[in-house]
């Protein structure tokens, strides 16, 4: 089934990995590959898009070492290119077959960041990872299943839904914050101090979730994103409930139930012809462990609130299955993750592998002490939360379909999905184009080199008379898209301007 | 003579080495006159009394001074089986016999005698009464007696009878209680309150008593009985000697109810309050243990330990030195009995806190060691709550807290236990408020910190706590007879210019009030006896003539200082920045504990000064926790305020994130001008132009912006600040910066276009 699944979505999109340092001699270009979607597709193919991908990117190099190439706009296809590390390159290519095919280049690019940021987390860079096996099967292993458990997200249907111009009112790699008052602020933070107290370590970090928006977090932004995105994911009750309905801001509806798999063939079928082009291939695929936090329908809520997963294989000479870790991006840190989940409420915590002592039998120690100390502030700021929650369009702002991005702390707030999906094409479409122009308008400003960041404005008539409007300043961006408001351009930037006021305590008022 | 008391007092702290928690105050007050018969204590005007053959010298007892020189008058001879004056002080009555009592006006020095109408009925004793129905109350075997004495009159008017056969009674006037004892057992009590709102008859009850053997029953003794008042609330203790066991009973309205028993360790026992806490002196193990009870809780504040004297001169140079004039006489015998017997078998314990030993005829007043109460106890939360209660060294509790606060903190015990122990401080700061108290608090503070704590000053504002506290009952039930009475005390102290601490008084016991009936679950509330607000009457004995004014105004300051509650200023200043120098390295446990303190004075509504939020930013900016900082700051834990922005601005150097929560703060707080000079400095000089122009800010210097706008290198941006200040300044045009500029924007367009 898997092998069928992956050929009738291969014509739409491609991705694939490439390592620039390995395969440079005739006959071993083959080895280059990292990573290549879909499996199955021949290899001359393959070699050919990395090839062109390649060349490119090395052409482009004479002009800016720095920043050589972001994005080819062919007739038919878009190569949308992201240098994940050094000398490592992703790159999707994406048809333009369709009306349902307006990409903007850098929310597909974004994609390719979270995949591999997310694949850092769990698993060390891939430089790492060859590093430490040059055969490259490893990583080709680890690769192949990561990706694939991310595509199956996207997965709807038959289909890979990549974000196309109907979510140009969303933004990838931002954190959603839950808005509370300042007395549960206060209880919520009283809770973390506690948590952090249980943890028995002062390295220890925390992270509150209520539903799928963050509450508090002591990790760092990088961390954070990651692991946010990994909540939303994988862990919060959305995400465990899978095929019950979601509503996350992220992805609505990928967690289908039968959706995990489908894009997998068999492994060895997919991976050993890497390794028996090479003369010397010393272990085989099968040989590999592989850890796959992505994997669907892993996680579940143990009797005493405790996520728990088997992901991690089963502890040496027990039957439990092994905590969770993964690494922080700027200490390189690897930490366990023992998350706690009481209704809505999903609480993770992180502590140093090294900390820990006695491995699983100290973070039971934690985990003993998280139930004896924290549940009843726990279940105090559940409720508390719970009461002042207004459900999933609790966001939503009637007339206004927005998109408002902190840059500088990564949190971005918008319209609710089911509200977004009422605006006619034409002002998606229009929405789509305009950030595409800011976006490049951004990493102008950013090659320019100036700290300062300029205020901006651009409205937009779309073609039904609706207003397409961003605003930036200082690091804060707004979009909107005003339909009903179809009279003047001085409406509309009234209109913007009480916006601001009202939900943005002035920021975007000029 | 005040100094000379706080001389004496520090000399006495520094030569106590022996472990105690309540102690007498050397030197005591003498009352030894030649050819004395008896002491007398009439606890109706506080005054210790002792009658020699034809005359009475009396002392007063509050404030307690060892130095008060006593007053005398002139009285008839013959036995004097009860002696007390009326609460004004104008008229002096004498039991001469179990049947007759002498009455004499003080001025005229006439006199006349109410005699018992039969033969068979006897004079168990009498008191006086701030009643409206009556002045003075002759308990006979036969029942009360009430009378009215109106002078000018040479007899008492009986103004009513309750008929009742007593075998003894009990009465203390700080309750306004008289308990009459019937029965063969003597254990069936009947109570009234006899107070300036009316009489209260309690309901008849009967004290609980062991049998020693079958047949035998045992008779109670008025010795057995002692009336105490505690918090405002009225109770009885009943010692059954044979069960071992010090009964409590508390007295409501309309009912008596008993709330558990004292073990007791010693066949007599005594019974003392000080500040509201209950002394259970063992007399025969020496010890004294002590209970508060205003929470539900039986059990001790701590361990049993003696009573001790301090400052007792064992070499006797440096005392007689510090001795006022009038005891120097008394001086050398004191010293001849050497040690001071403690517990002696001549010692008669006095309502509520005062001890004369007859035997050398000195009075002591007895003390709390609250420094080693607090310092005996592990349990911080419980001790605080403890300190928090109390009145009469209420400076000195405060400190203590404020060290115990810091003491904690400082040994990094776990966050929850110190979050409770916050909890106890703004709980106790909050109710202060509640009721009327918190700008006696904030001088509180300001005493506190200038001056130490002087014992003198404490015990004069001790007095006058332990009154408004037990005034708090007049507000306790709004009827309309309590209301009545309000007015009434009210005028009374209106002639001694002291409305305005009566008001303080009337809001704060309210607070009292509400503490009170939470204790007592739901019907006993509003019915809750209480120690009537007859109390006003109390003070009018304090203030007979225009010459004791000085000392009521002076007592008034004092009385400011009533409660040991703390602000959260204060523990801002003592507590948390004063551990901040000393706990640089762990400034993630102090946020921890600053974050429990600030959820504590949310709960109970308390602005907090926002140099705690500084504080905070800080300490996180320290450890570089700028994402926390930043969500401390968006949820409003932090509030906004200017000096907020400012710190967010300094530790902003380090971090543009927190630089920009600062400018957005200073544009929520509507700060425009400090707005717009951060955004001129930041370079941003166009969008602070716009902004100047929108909030109309039109104090920051042109040359700021030209100078801004020259710097950036574009002649477009300097031509245009130039054309917006040509535009919207007038006379700018003529200014020398105008010139400056313009000939700078002239050179750069040559520069240009060559």
């Amino acid at each position: 089934m898997g092998m069928s699944a992956a050929s009738s979505v291969s014509e739409a999109m491609k991705l694939c990995i490439f390592d620039l340092r390995r395969g440079q001699h005739e006959g071993q270009e083959l080895d280059k590959i990292l990573y290549f979607f879909p499996a199955d597709l021949p290899f001359p193919t393959q070699l050919s898009v990395i090839g062109l991908s390649e060349g490119l990117i090395t052409f482009t190099r004479i002009f800016s070492p720095e920043d050589p190439c972001e994005v080819i706009e062919a007739e038919k296809h878009s190569h949308v290119f992201y240098e994940a590390e050094r000398d490592i390159w992703m790159v999707m290519v994406v048809e333009k077959s369709d009306s349902e095919a307006i990409w903007r280049t850098s929310a597909l690019r974004s994609v390719l960041k979270e995949v591999h940021s997310l694949f850092v987390m769990f698993h060390g860079s891939i430089r790492a990872l060859l590093d430490r096996e040059p055969s490259g099967g490893l990583s080709r292993t680890h690769l192949y299943y990561f990706i694939m458990d991310y595509l199956s997200d996207f997965l709807s249907g038959k289909k890979l839904h990549l974000p196309n111009f109907r979510d140009s009112l969303k933004e990838r790699g931002m954190v959603q914050m839950l808005t509370i008052g300042r007395e549960a602020a206060l209880e919520v933070q009283s809770l973390v101090r506690v948590l952090k107290s249980c943890a028995g370590c002062t390295q220890s970090y925390s992270l509150i979730m209520f539903q799928d928006l963050l509450v508090s977090t002591t990790l760092s932004p990088d961390d954070l994103i990651n692991l946010f995105t990994y909540t939303v994911m994988r862990l919060t009750p959305n995400a465990l409930s899978a095929g019950a309905s979601s509503w996350s801001y992220l992805r609505k509806g990928s967690t289908t139930s039968n959706a995990s798999g489908s894009l997998l063939t068999s492994s060895n079928l997919v991976l050993d012809p890497y390794y028996s082009s090479r003369d010397t291939s010393p272990v085989g695929v099968r040989s590999y462990q592989v850890v796959r936090p992505l994997q669907h329908e892993k996680w579940s809520k143990g009797k005493d609130g405790f996520l728990v997963s088997d992901i991690w294989g089963t502890e040496v000479g027990s039957l439990s299955p092994s905590s969770p870790t993964i690494l922080f991006k700027q200490t390189e840190e690897r930490m366990y993750l023992c998350a706690f989940q009481h209704r809505s409420l999903t609480i993770i915590l992180f502590i140093p592998v090294t900390s820990v002592h006695n491995g699983e039998q100290g973070l039971s120690v934690v985990k003993q002490q998280i139930l004896e100390n924290a549940s009843p502030k726990i279940f105090k700021v559940e409720e508390k939360l719970s009461r002042g929650w207004d459900g999933e369009n609790a966001y939503h702002v009637s007339g206004y379909r927005y998109l408002l991005v902190d840059g500088d702390r990564c949190i971005s707030r918008a319209s609710p999905p089911g509200k977004v999906t009422t605006l006619a094409k034409d002002s998606l479409v229009a929405m789509s184009k305009l950030r595409e122009e800011v976006d490049l308008e951004k990493s102008r400003a950013k090659c320019d080199g100036s700290d300062c960041e300029k205020d901006q404005e651009i409205c937009i008539r779309a073609k039904n008379g609706a207003w397409v409007i961003s605003r930036l300043t200082r690091g804060k961006e707004l979009y909107m898209v005003l339909e009903k408001a179809n009279e003047t351009l001085l409406y509309a930037s009234e209109a913007v301007e009480k916006f601001s006021d009202r939900y943005c305590s002035g920021v975007f008022s000029l | 003579m005040s100094a000379q008391a706080s001389s004496s007092q520090s000399s006495g702290f520094g030569s106590s080495g022996a472990l105690s928690h309540v102690f007498m105050q050397y030197p005591p007050l003498r009352c030894k006159i030649p050819g004395a018969r008896n002491v007398f204590y009439d606890d109706g005007t506080k005054q210790l009394i002792v009658p020699t053959s034809d005359q009475v010298f009396c002392w007063k007892t509050t404030p307690f001074n060892p130095n008060v020189t006593p007053s005398s008058d002139l009285i008839g001879e013959g036995p004097i089986l009860s002696i007390r004056y009326s609460l004004n002080l104008k008229l002096l009555a004498v039991q001469r016999s179990p049947h007759e009592v002498q009455i004499q006006n003080r001025e005229s020095g006439d006199t006349f005698t109410q005699k018992c109408r039969s033969e068979s009925e006897r004079i168990l004793g009498f008191f006086w009464t701030d009643s409206p129905t009556c002045d003075i109350v002759f308990v006979k075997t036969s029942g009360l007696e009430l009378f009215l004495c109106s002078s000018g009159i040479r007899s008492l008017q009986l103004a009513e009878t309750k008929k009742l056969n007593v075998s003894w009674y009990v009465y203390t006037h700080e309750s306004r209680l008289v308990l009459l004892a019937s029965g063969m057992q003597c254990k069936s009590l009947t109570g009234y309150q006899i107070s300036s709102v009316g009489i209260v008859r309690l309901p008849r009850f009967d004290m609980a008593m062991a049998k020693s053997e079958a047949n035998r029953k045992p008779v109670l003794a008025a010795e057995d009985i002692y009336i105490i008042t505690v918090y405002g609330r009225i109770y009885c203790l009943q010692l059954d000697k044979i069960a071992m066991q010090l009964h409590c009973y508390r007295f409501y309205r309309d009912a008596v109810i008993q709330q558990g028993s004292f073990p007791v360790y010693s066949n007599k026992i005594a019974v003392s309050v000080v500040d509201n806490v209950l002394l259970v002196h063992q007399v025969d193990a020496k010890v004294v243990i002590i209970y508060d009870i205003f929470a539900d809780s039986q059990g001790p504040v701590s361990a049993p330990l003696p009573l001790l004297v301090r400052g007792f001169p064992r070499s006797n140079a440096a005392a007689s030195q510090l001795m006022g004039q009038n005891v120097e006489g008394l001086e050398g015998k004191d010293s001849n009995h050497g040690e001071i017997v403690i517990y002696g078998d001549e010692w008669v314990f006095l309502v509520p806190d005062l001890i004369c030993d007859i035997a050398n005829g000195v009075l002591w007043k007895i003390h709390l060691d609250l420094e080693a109460i607090s310092s005996s106890s592990s349990e911080v939360q419980a001790i605080l709550e403890f300190l928090q209660r109390r009145k009469l060294e209420a400076n000195k509790a405060k400190l203590l807290c404020l060290a115990m606060t810091r003491t904690i903190i400082l040994e990094r015990r776990p966050v929850p236990m110190v979050a409770r122990a916050i909890d106890v401080l703004v709980n106790s700061f909050s109710l202060s408020i509640k009721t009327g108290k918190h700008q006696a608090g904030s001088k509180v503070e300001r005493s506190s910190t200038t001056s130490g704590s002087s014992v003198d000053g404490a015990i004069g504002k001790s007095i006058s706590q332990v009154e408004t506290f037990e005034k708090s009952p007049i507000q306790e039930s709004g009827s309309g007879m309590h209301d009545k009475s309000i007015v009434k005390s009210s005028s009374f102290t209106s002639d001694s210019e002291d409305n305005v601490s009566f008001a303080e008084n009337r809001g704060k016991s309210k607070n009292v009030d509400l503490s009170s009936s939470e204790q007592n679950g739901g019907n006993l509330v509003g019915t809750d006896l209480s120690v009537s607000e007859a109390q006003p009457s109390v003070v009018r004995p304090k203030d007979p003539g225009p010459g004791s004014t000085p000392l009521r105004i002076d007592e008034q300051q004092e009385s400011l200082i009533t409660s040991a509650a703390i602000s959260p200023d204060d523990l801002c200043c003592f507590v948390f920045a004063s551990v901040e120098e000393e706990m640089a390295g762990d400034a993630s446990y102090l946020v921890a504990i600053i974050v429990e303190f600030l959820r504590s004075a949310n709960l109970e509504r308390l602005k907090v000064p926002s140099n705690i939020y500084v504080l905070m930013i800080q300490l996180l900016a320290r450890n570089e926790n700028y994402a926390e900082l930043g969500l401390f700051i968006t949820t409003k834990i932090i509030e906004p305020s200017k000096e907020v922005a400012m710190q967010l601005l300094a530790s902003g150097r380090q971090n543009f994130q927190t630089k920009k929560l600062s400018l957005d703060m200073l544009r929520e707080l509507a700060l425009h001008h400090d707005y717009v000079l951060l955004l001129v400095q930041d370079g941003y000089y166009l969008e602070a132009l716009r902004y100047a122009r929108k909030t109309e800010v039109n104090t920051v210097q042109p040359s700021l912006f030209l100078e801004a706008a020259y710097a950036s290198n574009d002649s477009h941006h300097l031509a245009a600040v130039l054309r917006f200040f040509s535009d919207f300044i007038p006379g700018f045009k003529s200014t020398t910066e105008h010139q400056t500029y313009g000939r700078c924007l002239a050179e750069m367009n040559t520069v240009v276009t060559a």
